[in-house]
């Protein structure tokens, strides 16, 4: 019963991606005075995409065509670890938050040097700032993570998600409130969106993410879109399990379980209403200071981590 | 390496003892934490073997191929000895023996004015090194019966504070420098890209661990641990050398220079895993001691793994594109699939990526450094799961700079004829590099066949029956991992697609060259520009102006980096040192009544000590 | 209890996070405008701590000190300080010379030292390690402020942050000081406002700019 849960909300989370940015995209329309493109518009590009067909570069090997398979693999597979409808997943016990990080790092390699392997300088500025961006983005996001870990004394994602679900709501440590400053910021840049990295720009000289899949096509291309979205939604996801879990279903009854859904969907349509006013009010940074961004996270983290101890 | 498995796995002691021939007491045991390192020094030594065997071929010929062949395997047997010496005596024996093999084997290659220089510079700071090593053995003299290792371990007990501290201090300079930890670590970046192929990966996976085996040996068989401050000395030690290791490795463009700072930033994290684990035994946590050790060495061992296949990989890629400078290199993995293959599987590894073998140590690393806040101490709370922060850190910037490696040298198109040109390498040289890298994928996968004996190891070092905790559950996770990914891979990929190749879209222009593509210095230099305080090159741009302001005739834009140790450590150093030796030189005058007058004053001094003692 | 006394609870049970975030949100801020706002952010958490103390203890004066802190340091000085603004018709940049993520380093490295130096009072005069830990950090934060930021504004601003800290710490220590020496300090403060309000004018109009880096002519 249990495992039957959690394959469904693995799934979920990756049936639900494509929705949220169409649910994103269509915000920001909105906070721009347009009419805004379907909320399902993603699947039909989707669609669209896997009808076409792949074109490889003729500079590139194995690599290339093997990098979206791998990154759609790893990310489903990270899906796999976050409760979403209950505090458990197929992971959830076993893994813990470290593999889902170095996880998702399989996927960052894999895409940058799929984007060097097209041979042209826009690979080469995709990969070189997607560098800069994760090798700087790590530290906080382990920190942040980390000082969760201590709190609810659990390393694996359904302890976290337990230790919170069981406090009641003004109970919760201030340690929170840091770790969740440094885990938003740290989001945001591992999610490739605005300050950090435009999702939408057309102009190659602003692009991180964009950069490394230019040069893909037809199903590769609608993979990497898809293995896009799902790490928007589980980083999402993973921010509401972890800080804003009341509503799942910490019982197996049947109310406990039709409800869990609705909630869950209710908190993610909020939070992506929040990503859209979040892009749409603040510009995207130049690049040479997203290192600072990124210091600013890492600052909080180090205090979150630092409050565990000195308020014990 | 059928003696080290049986004693590794099955856990039974063998002793040999050679006393009666030696002048000095020289014996040979294998216990479990030997063995460990036999079995590291045979898994890496068998495959470079198999590697020499044509490399060596190809590239030396007559007088210096014999040589070759009759210095490499005295290597491997002088780092046995170090390993397995159960003396004082015998270790040294071997220690001495590896610097001047190691040598030897580099000066094969050729000895110019350069290179003769650096080696100078190897022997020197190897020398320093093993002496601290000597007077951190002989200060256990006046408590133990005699130099042997059983008679140390029980003499330490009843050492006091300042000689046990003494102690450590010199052999943690001593190793140190045999391992390259920062402040002594310039010797690295000097001797392991000049060496050949086979001989650096030697030098790079397993001499450096020899001095990981002799600090262990020293700190926590024989000294048993100590107070909290060797601990955090260690940690420091391990974070500086770590980040500032990796830091130097992304500026590089020689292959091996990269390689060899790669290797000092893997050491530090080694020294990182050995610092928390002095840490616990001080505040008398003795599971996660034992956890924190067994992730030291297994990453010990897995860095042994894939930092030779990369080095193998370099001596191949070296041997095929004929240089080793990656701005010249590319497109090699489409012509040499078998040695780019391992490479990656290298790279992936020394990321440490889940799947790979480097991830486990770390992983195991980080959950010690996480369960670090458990500790009553508030120091120790914070301090260690911050080191978690710096820990993550190298790795991230590890992830790029392997990026860049194999970006580069191995994808996109060739940068040079003879990258180009480029052919598969001789069929014992990859047998040798798909064993070192499928190596790295079996312990990546399951873990548990090291790990497990590796816990041995550790209650044995420890002295205590706990068991270990859930923290080692990762050998149950991994596999999970793995078929699931590889179930999901084999679901996407094995939709057939049509494809098609075209020539890469270059915005209209006719087409793409290769010096169209990311070079080294431009993938690096976001993240140099981040960290500009620690590199300070030095810029000079000479601008030669023509008849027009803004059309120069030429630019030169030259920056050199001098690595901050050098200018702000060792050349103050090495300055102050010449200097008194120069003020000293004036005691020789060459006059003989001063030599008596010296003898003279000498035997005055001792009448009047004599007198007052 | 009900659901907004245990979040009023709460809330002051951690007003000393809550104060931190907003010397960290200081630390980071671009411009004169959002210091001034998290300024007012800060006395108002300062009032609510009073207030709470008000209701444990029954005094009649702790009322009053609220009231007056609302009064002068949420509502009045920023009020003003938005006036003198708004009259400069100055640039709202903060003339910082430390990099964002540099300030809010330090202002965390400002933060644990606090933290340091005030455990062993805590422990042994049985305070509130938080609040006082807290009044420490405003303190330094508030120095920090004066030391790295070149505008004159900022200059105010930081020196009022330090009399936040030292408001805090009188706070923690003897739960709120008599009526009469607080009045007495509102007053100093309000003066000392305005009259900073009218040198900034004459700073303006005598050097043309409000950069006090470039005030060096008093120089041996």
């Amino acid at each position: 019963m249990n495992l039957a849960i959690d394959v469904i909300q693995a799934l979920l989370l990756v049936a639900i991606a494509p929705l949220v940015s169409g649910v994103i995209a269509r915000a920001k329309a909105r906070m721009q005075n347009r009419r805004g493109a379907s909320l399902w518009r993603p699947y039909a590009d989707l669609l669209k995409l896997f009808r076409k067909q792949d074109l490889v570069p003729d500079t590139a090997c194995g690599l290339f065509r093997l990098t979206p398979a791998i990154l759609f693999a790893v990310t489903v597979t990270a899906a796999a670890f976050v409760p979403v409808l209950h505090p458990s997943a197929i992971f959830g016990m076993s893994g813990d938050f470290i593999l889902l990080v170095y996880l998702l790092a399989i996927g960052r390699f894999f895409l940058m040097l799929g984007a060097m392997d097209g041979g042209s300088s826009f690979g080469g500025i995709g990969a070189s700032r997607e560098a800069l961006v994760s090798a700087l983005a790590e530290a906080p996001l382990l920190l942040a993570l980390i000082s969760v870990a201590i709190l609810s004394h659990a390393v694996s994602l359904s302890g976290m998600v337990l230790c919170t679900v069981q406090q009641y709501p003004f109970h919760l440590s201030a340690v929170y409130v840091f770790a969740l400053g440094a885990l938003v910021l740290v989001a945001i840049a591992e999610t490739g969106r605005i300050p950090v990295d435009n999702p939408s720009t057309h102009l190659e000289l602003t692009m991180i993410h964009e950069a490394m899949m230019l040069e893909y096509s037809g199903p590769s291309l609608a993979l990497i879109e898809w293995a896009s979205a799902i790490k928007l939604t589980l980083i999402m996801a993973l921010l509401i399990g972890v800080f804003v879990p009341w509503g799942m279903a910490t019982s197996a009854s049947i109310t406990a379980l039709a409800i869990a859904p609705f909630v869950f969907v209710l908190k993610l349509t909020a939070l992506a209403i929040a990503v859209a006013v979040i892009e749409s009010s603040i510009a995207k940074l130049r690049m040479y200071l997203v290192p600072d961004f990124l210091g600013m996270a890492s600052a909080l983290a180090i205090l979150a981590v630092a409050f565990t101890a000195l308020m014990r | 390496m059928i003696v080290a498995g049986f004693c590794f796995w099955r856990g039974d002691g063998l002793a040999l003892d050679l006393s009666r021939l030696t002048p000095f007491p020289f014996a040979l045991t294998v216990d479990r934490l030997s063995a460990f390192f036999l079995l590291l020094i045979c898994a890496v030594g068998a495959p470079v073997a198999l590697f020499s065997s044509s490399y060596v071929e190809r590239h030396y010929s007559g007088a210096k191929a014999d040589s070759m062949w009759l210095l490499l395997p005295l290597f491997l047997l002088s780092m046995v000895l170090v390993v397995t010496a159960s003396t004082a005596f015998a270790f040294l024996f071997g220690w001495e023996l590896m610097t001047l093999l190691s040598a030897g084997l580099i000066l094969i290659d050729g000895d110019s004015e350069r290179r003769r220089h650096n080696i100078f510079i190897y022997l020197l700071m190897m020398h320093a090194g093993a002496a601290a090593v000597i007077a951190s053995f002989l200060l256990f003299l006046p408590h133990a019966s005699s130099l042997d290792f059983t008679s140390m371990r029980a003499a330490a007990a009843s050492m006091p504070a300042g000689l046990r501290t003494a102690i450590f201090l010199l052999s943690f300079v001593g190793f140190g420098t045999k391992a390259g930890i920062v402040p002594f670590h310039l010797w690295l970046p000097k001797a392991h890209p000049i060496a050949p192929s086979p001989v650096s990966a030697l030098m790079s996976g397993v001499m450096l661990k020899t001095a990981i085996y002799g600090f262990v040996r020293f700190t926590f068989d024989f000294l048993g641990g100590g107070p909290i401050w060797w601990g955090y000395l260690v940690l420091l030690a391990g974070a500086v050398t770590g980040l500032l290791g990796i830091l130097y490795a992304l500026t590089e463009h020689d292959l091996k220079l990269l390689l060899a700072y790669s290797s000092v930033e893997n050491i530090g994290i080694i020294y990182l895993g050995l610092g928390a684990a002095l840490v616990f035994m001080a505040n008398n946590a003795w599971a996660w001691a034992m956890v924190a050790l067994v992730a030291a060495l297994l990453h010990a061992l897995n860095h042994a793994l894939f930092k030779s296949l990369l080095f193998l990989g370099a001596g191949a890629v070296s041997d095929a594109a004929h240089t080793l400078d990656i701005e010249l290199l590319g497109g090699l993995l489409k012509r040499m699939r078998v040695t780019g293959t391992a490479f990656l599987v290298g790279c992936c590894s020394i990321i440490g990526l889940p799947l790979f073998n480097g991830f486990v140590g770390e992983w195991m690393m980080l959950r010690s450094f996480v369960a670090g806040s458990e500790l009553p101490a508030i120091s120790c709370a914070i301090i260690l799961p911050l080191m978690a922060g710096v820990l993550a850190l190298i790795g991230g910037i590890a992830v790029a700079c392997f990026a860049k490696v194999f970006g580069i040298a191995f994808l996109g198109r060739p940068r040079s004829l003879a990258a180009e040109q480029a052919t598969e390498v001789a069929a014992s040289m990859q047998v040798a590099m798909t064993l070192l890298a499928a190596s790295c994928v079996m312990i990546g996968i399951m873990p548990g066949m090291m790990v497990s004996p590796l816990t041995v190891v550790a209650r044995e070092l420890l002295h205590t029956p706990t068991l270990p905790n859930a923290a080692l559950s990762i050998s149950h996770t991994l596999p999970l991992i793995a078929a699931c990914v590889g179930v999901l891979m084999i679901v996407v990929a094995g939709f057939r697609r049509i494809k098609r190749v075209t020539p890469t879209w270059a915005c209209g222009l006719p087409a793409l060259d290769s010096r169209m593509q990311y070079s080294s210095a431009a993938f690096s230099k976001p993240l140099r520009k981040t960290f500009s305080r620690v590199y300070e090159a030095d810029r000079t741009v000479d601008v030669l102006y023509a008849n027009q302001p803004y059309f120069p005739k030429s630019i030169l834009y030259r920056s050199v980096r001098t690595t901050s140790f050098e200018r702000s450590l060792y050349r103050p150093a090495v300055d102050a040192i010449v200097n008194m030796a120069t003020r000293l030189r004036k005691l020789q005058t060459g006059n003989m009544q001063v030599y008596l007058l010296y003898i003279f004053l000498a035997l005055i001094a001792l009448l009047i000590f004599m007198r007052f003692a | 209890m009900g659901l907004i006394e245990l979040a009023a609870a709460k809330a002051l049970a951690s007003s000393a996070v809550f104060l931190f975030i907003t010397l960290l949100m200081m630390a980071s801020a671009k411009r004169i405008s959002t210091c001034i706002v998290l300024f007012s952010i800060q006395s108002a958490i300062m009032a609510a701590e009073i207030l709470a103390m008000a209701y444990a203890g029954k005094s009649v004066g702790a009322y009053i000190v609220a009231a007056l802190v609302i009064a002068v340091k949420v509502v009045a000085i920023p009020y003003a300080l938005f006036r003198i603004m708004k009259d400069l018709k100055a640039s709202q940049d903060v003339a910082s010379s430390t990099t964002g993520a540099q300030s809010v380093f330090m202002m965390a490295g400002l933060i644990l030292l606090s933290f340091f130096a005030v455990a062993p009072y805590a422990k042994t005069l049985r305070l509130d390690e938080d609040l006082l830990a807290a009044a420490v950090a405003l303190l330094l934060a508030g120095a920090f402020l004066m030391v790295s930021r070149k505008k004159a504004l900022m200059q105010v601003i930081g020196l009022l942050v330090l009399e936040n800290g030292i408001f805090v710490a009188a706070l923690t220590t003897t739960y709120g000081m008599p009526l009469v020496i607080e009045i007495g300090i509102f007053f100093d403060l309000l003066m000392g406002v305005f009259l900073m309000g009218l040198f900034v004018f004459r700073i303006r109009d005598t050097f043309e700019h409000l950069d006090v880096s470039k005030l060096r002519r008093l120089r041996g």
